[in-house]
């Protein structure tokens, strides 16, 4: 086992440096979790599956307990009852809307790089929409549906990584805001010199359309008060 | 014999107390690049019990190997070759060859030591 000096330093010198490799590897390795494994994959494919059918079948709860909801709606015959029902629940937003507004179609601006590729100037963020959607109400939109996401006062948009979440439903772009209203107020609002799309169409694809018959759908997720309760009046 | 090892620990060390990053999209050549400096070192080990190691042989052949190794499967991703296979068996299968000729003059250099009892 005899070797020169020079080889051993050189062969500790040259371990050295596949420890830093290695620690880098290792490192990155933990940092993006390296590969995942074939049966960590159908792992979570079952489990995909399994959350997807339990999905569907609490729609369907949902659904038989809107139809249950709706006959006894039938039943009660009191006309000023039922009138008030639905101009509440067209207040609330659990109603499907239809008349003349405008949508706004908001969509990644590309520009062509210098390798030849698209290139996004800048992602959809959360508060250009909340910008657009708080102009629509300000000028008087009395629907609004992002991706036919029914915004109601508790709607929240909010980023969460690359989507933006909406009624706790993921969505990415192009994003298509739907407003129903005075078609001409509201594109008026949204194209004034300065305003909100004049400013947001420099980093952003943004398209208004005024159309005279718009649809929105109704909110579709359940609306519970767990803390709030109304004021009784204090008659007695 | 040891200092290799102590060489390896220390840049482990260092590697994990340093902030060493690799951009996340070259992570994958750098594990062949791993790969072809391990069967490098090894190399090393066996050459220098066979002595017949020469260090600029074996500092070539480790950078070499790492660049040529990470190099190749960088070309085969932009070809869509999979070269990084290549990589992977040529080197892995000389990982298990030179540890076996390690493996061999271990025994024989303990046999020698502990005498002729070790033997049947």
């Amino acid at each position: 086992m005899k070797k020169s000096y020079a080889g051993q330093l050189a062969i500790s010198l040259v371990s050295l440096i596949l420890g830093l490799m290695l620690a880098a590897q290792f490192k990155n390795v933990q940092k993006v979790g390296g590969n995942v494994s074939r049966q960590r994959t159908q792992e979570l494919t079952e489990h995909i599956k399994k959350l997807e059918s339990d999905n569907e079948s609490l729609s369907n709860q949902i659904k038989e307990y809107e139809d249950i909801i709706k006959s006894y709606e039938n039943v009660s015959k009191d006309e000023t009852l039922v009138n008030e029902l639905a101009k509440s629940k067209s207040l609330a937003g659990l109603l499907p809307m239809e008349g003349p507004g405008v949508v706004v179609t908001v969509d990644n601006l590309y520009i062509n790089s210098w390798d030849g590729g698209h290139q996004t100037v800048q992602n959809v963020h959360y508060d250009d929409l909340l910008r657009l959607v708080n102009e629509l109400n300000a000028a008087g939109a009395e629907a609004i549906a992002i991706n036919n996401e029914r915004v109601i006062p508790t709607t929240e948009i909010r980023n969460a990584g690359d989507y933006i979440v909406i009624n706790t439903n993921r969505h990415s772009v192009p994003f298509e805001i739907k407003a129903i209203g005075n078609s001409e107020n509201l594109k008026a609002a949204l194209n004034l010199l300065g305003g909100v799309v004049d400013n947001l169409s420099q980093i952003l694809n943004i398209k208004v359309k005024t159309e005279s018959n718009i649809s929105i759908p109704a909110y579709e997720g359940t609306i519970n008060y767990r803390y709030a309760e109304p004021v009784q009046d204090k008659k007695s | 014999m040891w200092l290799p090892i102590l060489g390896i620990i220390i840049g482990i060390v260092l590697g994990l107390v340093l902030p060493l990053q690799i951009p996340t999209n070259y992570a994958s050549y750098m594990s062949i690049a791993v790969l072809a400096a391990l069967d490098s070192v090894f190399g090393g080990i066996r050459a220098s019990l066979e002595d017949n190691f020469q260090t600029d042989i074996f500092i070539s052949g480790f950078f070499g190997n790492a660049f040529l190794a990470a190099g190749l499967a960088y070309i085969g991703d932009r070809l869509d070759v999979p070269i990084y296979l290549a990589a992977i068996f040529a080197f892995g299968i000389r990982l298990f060859q030179n540890f076996a000729a390690l493996r061999r003059h271990f025994l024989i250099f303990l046999r020698k030591k502990f005498g002729n009892n070790l033997e049947k």
